[in-house]
């Protein structure tokens, strides 16, 4: 059997005496999109820190690909195909759309080509080529990535955790502060994404995630509450009760 | 593909072909002159230089200031001035202390790179400081006082000799080793782990999760840059016949971060034209008062309020807009479009 991208057991971390992340196990299948819903203050973000390797976990099993990788550093589990986000966006501000994107797509190249001149890492810069049409941000791929509109400034960084052909996608908010219109467009461009990679979202637009996963995993309070397909976990009354009884 | 980034080093190129200009000029008639003080001291400006370079290696580009770059530079003048007086050979003497400046460049980094920003700069003044000290007080290395005499060699090329007493033939010799270091630089710069580098600069904490150790990266350019700072220093007892501690001491360090700024951070070809500035200023000046350090402090102030990106980072905008007005319209279209048809065609 093939083991699910991202296998998630019995996780946890506490900062000081508060259980940021309590036991939490879930897996993400493949080519699907996964979210996590919870209220503020619920532990998403935390548990995207501890899947990527920003935190260590104190508890529990981080499994990428059937490989435990629970105390790998962030580049280790970048290795392994993991790929994320923000929810506050972390670009090369002072860089440009372009070179935002060849930098992340640069981990194409066999490692020899790290000395050799730029323009010898041609599937990098084909790549940067394509995700920059795919984007739509080819017309502003010389501008600063500081110097572009918020919903450009998302998108790239979808583009930029996409460049390096991971197969699992952490995607922190991606919608966040975003117009409706834009939310919509980045919907449908995660919802296209599926073809090549496995998405593993956090999301507060409840209508989006409805929409858009494929299943979802429920958090409060640093557990998780439930977990199932959109609708059950909707018409679930635990999670009515704690989360969408707040609304 | 010429990037913002490509364009930039372009520009900085011209700036180094233009200093190499001068500097022939410079040869040129102080050899129809029979000079030698001025060619003495270019020849110095020039290794003073390559210090420079190596702490905008640091500074510029991963963005690490370093306050004791001076330490390799002094590693290198004492481990040169050791083997020359032991074997007088030029290039034994500048291959043992590049090997010595990679090694202590090794284990500073291992130390330094524990810690960023504030504690980084001061662990390196710190480290540059002990180890002047150890040397100021170990009498095999002549303590204060430094080492003298060290024998006036023949520089080697297969069949030919220079002397280095020779004041042309040295300059130039110094002049292409700085602009070969120079050039060593600019080519990682435009690697893709130089841009790593840049992105270190940027936005650190978003290096690893492009997959980039940025411990890795941090301890390659440190490494390197203190290898450019032991083999410029090397250079040094050549040309002056002695070595002292104060080739390790903050002044030495603080004059290189002084060039960087004065010549432009995180320009390459600016922390040479800043060494060069200093070291002629500080000559000229010097002439005038012992007072010059003043002076050069009252410079430096009107430098970092009036041109914060220094000389280089001033003039440099005007030589992009030149090289973009130029040959970017053919170098792009014919670098990447049949890139982009090759992927087209492939999907």
């Amino acid at each position: 059997m093939i083991p699910p991208v991202l296998d998630v057991r019995g996780l946890g971390i506490s900062f000081g005496g508060l259980k940021a992340v309590d036991d939490v196990s879930f897996s993400v299948e493949r080519h699907r999109i996964t979210t996590i819903i919870g209220p503020n203050g619920a532990g998403k973000s935390t548990l995207f820190n501890l899947i990527s390797g920003a935190l260590t976990p104190r508890n529990g099993k981080v499994m990428i690909d059937g490989v435990e990788m629970t105390r790998g550093s962030a580049e280790q589990k970048k290795a392994a195909g993991l790929s994320r986000s923000f929810q506050i966006t972390n670009l090369f501000f002072e860089l440009t759309v372009a070179e935002n994107l060849r930098l992340a797509a640069q981990l194409l190249e066999p490692p020899t080509h790290a000395f050799l001149p730029i323009r010898r890492s041609r599937r990098a810069m084909e790549k940067t080529e394509r995700m920059l049409e795919r984007f739509r941000l080819a017309h502003r791929r010389d501008e600063l990535a500081g110097n572009l509109s918020h919903g450009d400034q998302r998108r790239l960084e979808i583009a930029v955790c996409l460049a390096s052909e991971p197969k699992l996608l952490l995607l922190d908010e991606p919608t966040q502060g975003m117009s409706h219109a834009d939310t919509q467009d980045t919907a449908a461009l995660v919802r296209g994404l599926t073809e090549d990679v496995t998405v593993l979202l956090i999301e507060h637009d409840i209508g989006l995630v409805m929409n858009l996963s494929d299943h979802v995993v429920v958090m409060h309070q640093g557990r998780k509450l439930a977990e199932g397909p959109p609708k059950v976990v909707r018409s679930d009354p635990v999670v009515q009760a704690a989360y969408f009884g707040h609304h | 593909m010429l990037d913002r980034l490509a364009i930039s080093m372009r520009a900085s190129h011209v700036l180094a072909i233009l200093l190499l200009a001068a500097a022939l000029c410079l040869a040129a008639l102080g050899a129809a002159l029979d000079d030698s003080f001025y060619l003495r001291l270019g020849t110095e400006a020039l290794i003073f230089a390559g210090l420079a370079l190596s702490v905008d290696l640091l500074l510029g580009y991963s963005g690490a200031l370093s306050l004791g770059q001076a330490l390799y530079f002094g590693i290198g003048a004492y481990v040169s001035a050791l083997t020359l007086m032991t074997v007088p050979s030029f290039w034994l003497a500048m291959a043992a202390a590049g090997l010595a400046t990679l090694v202590a460049a090794t284990i500073g980094g291992l130390i330094a790179n524990r810690v960023r920003g504030v504690y980084f700069a001061l662990i390196t003044f710190g480290m540059a400081q002990v180890v002047a000290k150890v040397v100021y007080n170990t009498r095999e290395l002549g303590a204060s006082d430094g080492m003298i005499g060290i024998p006036v060699v023949q520089i080697q090329f297969g069949p030919f000799a220079i002397s280095a007493g020779n004041p042309v033939g040295f300059f130039l010799i110094v002049l292409a080793i700085i602009m070969g270091l120079y050039g060593l630089s600019a080519y990682l710069l435009e690697t893709p782990f130089g841009r790593v580098l840049t992105a270190l600069k940027a936005n650190e904490r978003r290096v690893p999760f492009l997959g980039y150790s940025v411990w890795r990266a941090r301890m390659a350019v440190y490494v390197f840059a203190g290898l450019v700072a032991g083999l410029s220093g090397a250079l040094y007892p050549v040309l002056r016949g002695f070595v002292s501690p104060e080739l390790m001491f903050f002044a030495t360090s603080g004059n290189a971060v002084i060039s960087v700024i004065l010549g432009g951070v995180g320009t390459l070809i600016g922390a040479i034209y800043g060494a060069v500035l200093l070291v002629i200023l500080k000559s000229i000046i010097g002439s005038w008062t012992e007072h010059h350090l003043i002076v050069i402090g009252l410079l430096f102030m009107l430098c970092v309020m009036f041109l914060p990106k220094g000389l280089v980072g001033f003039s440099r905008p005007w030589i992009e807009r030149r090289i973009v007005r130029v040959p970017s319209q053919e170098v792009t279209a014919s670098a990447v479009s049949p890139a982009i048809a090759k992927s087209r065609s492939a999907s």
